[in-house]
C-alpha cells in the first residue's frame, strides 16, 4: 500500500474523527506482540498459576481497549457513544460475576 | 458555513444529539451484544470444571491452532480499518482489496472453527456430552455465527464496490460494518483468553 495515501485524521461525520493509517498499523503490531507474549507465557515453566491468570487477563483487557479505542474510534468519537457501549459492558461484567457467584465464585482459577 | 449547518440540520440521519442515528443504533446494538456474550461467558465459567465425564478442555483444546486463528481474526481488524481509510479517501481500488481480504480472513477463521468443531466431535465431544461440551459449543458457535454474518456483510459491501455503488459518500456504511467486525474481534479476545489460555 502506498503510504502517501495515508488517511488524514479528519472528521468524517458529526462528532467523529479517525486515526491515521500509520497509527492503525502501530496498534496492530502492539496487538500482535501482546498475543505472542500471552501464548509464549503458557510455555514458560515455573510461572505461578495466579500470576499467569493475572497476566493473561491484563493483556486481554489491554487488547480489548486498544481495538475499541483505535479501531472502533471511540477515542476520537463522541462521548455519548462511549456511554452507550461502556454502560452495557459494565452490566455484562456484572452478569458474569453474578453467574459465577451463584455457581461458585472461584471456578475461574480452578484447573479443569 | 451557514449552508453546511443547514445541510446537517436537514439530514434525516442526524438526530438531536448531532450524531448519525445509524451509528448510534449500531453502538446500542453492540452494547446489547456485550450482555448477550457476557451471559454465555458467565455460564461457561460457572460450569468450568463441573463436568462429571470427559473429555475436558485440557484434553481436547488445541492452543497452537486456535492461536493462529485468533491471530488471523485480530489482523482482519487491521484490514478492516485499512478498508475504511481507503474508502474515505476515495481510493476504491484498495478499498475493494481490503474489504475482500477482511472477508477472506474472516472466512479463514470460520474455516478453522469448522475444522475444530469437526475434530472435537470425532474425539467424542458433542453438545450433549457434558457441561463443557454444551457451554463451549454454544458460546463459540454463537461467536462463529456472528463472524459468518460479518463475512456476508463484508462481501455485500465488496460487491457494491465492484459495481461502483460504494464511494466515499458511503463511508459510514463501511464504518458501521467495521464496528460490528471489530466487536466480533474483541469478543474473541475475551473468549480466547478465558477459554483457551487460562489453564
Amino acid at each position: 500500500m502506498d503510504s502517501s495515501h495515508a488517511a488524514p485524521a479528519a472528521a468524517h461525520a458529526p462528532g467523529g474523527g479517525h486515526a491515521t493509517v500509520q497509527t492503525y498499523i502501530r496498534v496492530a503490531v502492539v496487538l500482535g506482540l501482546l498475543t505472542a507474549i500471552e501464548i509464549g507465557a503458557l510455555y514458560v515453566p515455573g510461572i505461578p498459576s495466579r500470576a499467569l491468570v493475572a497476566l493473561l487477563l491484563v493483556f486481554s483487557v489491554l487488547k480489548f481497549g486498544l481495538v475499541v479505542a483505535f479501531f472502533m474510534h471511540l477515542r476520537y468519537d463522541n462521548k455519548l457513544l462511549t456511554v452507550l457501549f461502556v454502560g452495557p459492558l459494565i452490566i455484562a461484567m456484572a452478569i458474569i460475576l453474578a453467574i459465577m457467584a451463584l455457581f461458585g465464585a472461584y471456578i475461574l482459577l480452578a484447573r479443569g | 458555513m451557514a449552508a453546511e449547518h443547514a445541510a446537517v440540520a436537514h439530514d434525516p440521519n442526524i438526530g438531536c444529539t448531532g450524531l448519525d442515528h445509524r451509528k448510534m443504533g449500531m453502538w446500542a446494538f453492540l452494547g446489547s451484544e456485550c450482555m448477550f456474550f457476557g451471559s454465555l461467558i458467565g455460564t461457561y465459567l460457572a460450569y468450568k470444571g463441573k463436568s462429571i465425564n470427559g473429555p475436558g478442555p485440557h484434553e481436547i483444546l488445541n492452543i497452537p491452532l486456535t492461536s493462529l486463528s485468533a491471530f488471523v481474526l485480530l489482523m482482519s481488524s487491521l484490514l478492516m480499518v485499512l478498508a475504511l481509510a481507503a474508502v474515505q479517501r476515495n481510493d476504491m481500488k484498495w478499498g475493494k482489496i481490503w474489504l475482500f481480504t477482511t472477508a477472506l480472513f474472516g472466512a479463514g477463521f470460520v474455516g478453522f472453527q469448522i475444522f475444530e468443531f469437526t475434530h472435537f466431535v470425532h474425539l467424542g465431544l458433542t453438545l450433549q456430552t457434558n457441561l463443557f461440551g454444551s457451554t463451549f459449543f454454544v458460546l463459540t458457535g454463537f461467536h462463529g455465527a456472528h463472524v459468518t454474518g460479518g463475512v456476508i456483510w463484508l462481501l455485500s459491501l465488496w460487491v457494491l464496490a465492484l459495481r461502483g455503488r460504494l464511494g466515499p459518500q458511503d463511508s459510514l456504511k463501511v464504518e458501521i460494518c467495521g464496528l460490528y467486525w471489530h466487536f466480533v474481534d474483541i469478543v474473541w479476545i475475551a473468549i480466547f483468553t478465558l477459554i483457551y489460555l487460562i489453564p
